[in-house]
């Protein structure tokens, strides 16, 4: 039992520090052209308030499935909502048809290789599964 | 001929790929509300000393779908326990997104009178249980027509501007509501909102329904000496030959009617406030001008938000001929309300929420005044899925 607490608390620890060490990457497709894209920009994107890349093709934002790290992280930091609030958010665009919430796309690996094959969608993942099938635009 | 209908093949084959790439969506909100009065000498629509479910409880459910890149078809029905249920449909619409700042969309539309009324009855997406009906006080919201809306950027202005012209006819009401039209702006800068809206119709009567009744009724008490209007008639300066000429006045048809509202907000994610202040108005004598307003301050702790307004409504007197015809009416109205609500969201799609409303009615007329308090307590759950 005592072993098991042990256990339980070390898992904990470990949890919280990768949470809080965490690095997200927002990525597109190494056949988009844009090169960065500041954190404005992609927050429009995933509000459904701009609908294209900075060069002007469009944009399709991809979210991750609801209460994964990289989703409550990308959540708070990057869009400055809380979940309740973005759902409160996006009730009042979709029952008015102005808007619908980004695709939940599944984790860290099923976004990184939507993004990889298609130039028109932007997603977000935990930086150490980032590599060459993808491009970084923006980092926090 | 034969290259026509080769290339509507092509052309249908078309869509129906592009649409099986693009699924169907449904969404839905359902609210179920529980409220009671604690006397009966103030009036709500719909509530009573009893306690009930019926009139905060509404089912709403959305099917959309793309059904090319530019086009989307939307429904929504929705039913609401104050009407027993039946189902409306409050949006059917195509819209055809022209570029990607400009929608334009036909069929059955929301009006946009008010702050909340692209969402007026989505409960999730608000503080409150209902809107506070001293502003909300419209009763009708859809109007089947045209609308365009236009998005544009001013700085670190993000800007909308819809523009709607359509007509509707209540089931019922015996009265068809023609040349609605009007304009809605709204912008948004980091966590401040605007927004302002005109609009006006024309009321026809065809001489059926709840309309055609108070025709009738005002047409006969004008007639009948001793009434109040016949009295307050003669106390204005009209002679008895007038009188007969006055009909024409009080009978509803072929008015036009006047609305405009303006509103502020502001959400930093712990604190929000909002300021709505609305006016209507009519070219018809007995048709007085009606301002109403709400401010509503809210602070977030967390998954609970308590939340604190106050609203009134106040019918505006003119001088003169009018002040003496509206008094005789009984027009002459001020309603007031303190809500103080908790909401609490204990999953991401789902709120429960408390509230307790003070209502105050004022009304002054030849009759006298009536002055009375009401306390209203509320409960609701609120959904979307």
């Amino acid at each position: 039992m005592k072993t098991f607490k042990h256990s339980c608390s070390v898992l904990l620890i470990g949890l919280a520090s990768s949470l809080a060490s965490a690095e997200i990457s927002v990525i597109v497709s190494t056949n988009n052209p844009n090169e960065s894209i500041d954190q404005n920009t992609v927050s429009k994107i995933f509000l459904g308030k701009a609908k294209s890349f900075p060069d002007g093709s469009q944009a399709v934002p991809i979210d991750q499935d609801d209460g994964a790290a990289a989703r409550v992280a990308f959540n708070s930091t990057v869009l400055g909502k809380s979940a309740s609030q973005l759902k409160s958010y996006w009730s009042r665009l979709i029952f008015t048809g102005k808007g619908t919430p980004p695709k939940q796309s599944g984790n860290d690996a099923a976004v990184k290789e939507l993004v990889a094959n298609n130039p028109n969608i932007i997603g977000y993942v935990d930086s150490s599964v980032v590599d060459s099938s993808v491009k970084v635009v923006h980092k926090f | 001929m034969k290259n026509i209908a080769k290339n509507l093949l092509l052309a249908s084959i078309g869509i129906a790929s592009s649409s099986q790439a693009n699924d169907l969506n449904i969404n839905g909100f359902l609210s179920v509300g529980a409220s009671m009065l604690d006397n009966d000498k103030v009036e709500i629509s719909g509530y009573d000393t009893n306690g009930g479910f019926k009139q905060d409880t509404i089912l709403g459910l959305q099917l959309s779908k793309q059904v090319n890149d530019s086009t989307t078809v939307t429904g929504q029905l929705v039913s609401r326990g104050s009407e027993d249920y039946n189902t409306e449909s409050a949006w059917a619409y195509i819209n055809f997104a022209a570029n990607d700042d400009l929608d334009l969309r036909m069929g059955r539309l929301r009006v946009p009178f008010y702050y909340y009324s692209d969402f007026l009855e989505v409960g999730f997406a608000y503080d409150w249980i209902r809107p506070p009906a001293e502003v909300y006080s419209v009763p009708f919201s859809s109007v089947d027509g045209v609308d365009a809306t236009y998005r544009f950027s001013i700085g670190n202005w993000d800007n909308s501007a819809q523009a709607y012209y359509g007509r509707y006819t209540p089931e019922g009401a015996g009265v068809d509501l023609r040349n609605f039209t009007g304009l809605a702006l709204s912008g948004q800068t980091g966590d401040f909102s605007l927004r302002a809206s005109y609009h006006r119709l024309e009321i026809i009567s065809d001489g059926t329904g709840s309309f055609g009744a108070v025709n009738q009724g005002a047409a006969a008490l004008i007639g009948t000496t001793g009434s109040a209007l016949n009295t307050g008639l003669l106390a204005a300066g009209y002679s008895n030959q007038d009188i007969a000429g006055a009909v024409d006045d009080f009978t509803l048809t072929g008015q036009e009617i006047g609305f405009y509202g303006i509103a502020a907000g502001y959400d930093n994610g712990d604190y929000s406030a909002i300021a709505e202040y609305t006016q209507s108005f009519g070219d018809a004598p007995f048709i007085p001008i009606v301002n109403t307003y709400l401010v509503k301050a809210a602070k977030r702790f967390s998954d609970i938000t308590a939340h604190l307004t106050f609203t009134s409504s106040e019918t505006e007197l003119d001088s003169g001929i009018n002040e003496t015809i509206q008094k005789s009416l009984m027009l002459e109205d001020k309603q007031s309300s303190i809500i103080l609500g908790a909401r609490y969201d204990y999953d991401s799609s789902s709120a429960l929420k408390f509230e307790i409303q003070q209502l105050t009615e004022d009304m002054r007329s030849g009759a006298g005044e009536i002055d009375e308090t009401g306390m209203l307590y509320s409960i609701a759950i609120d959904l979307v899925f």
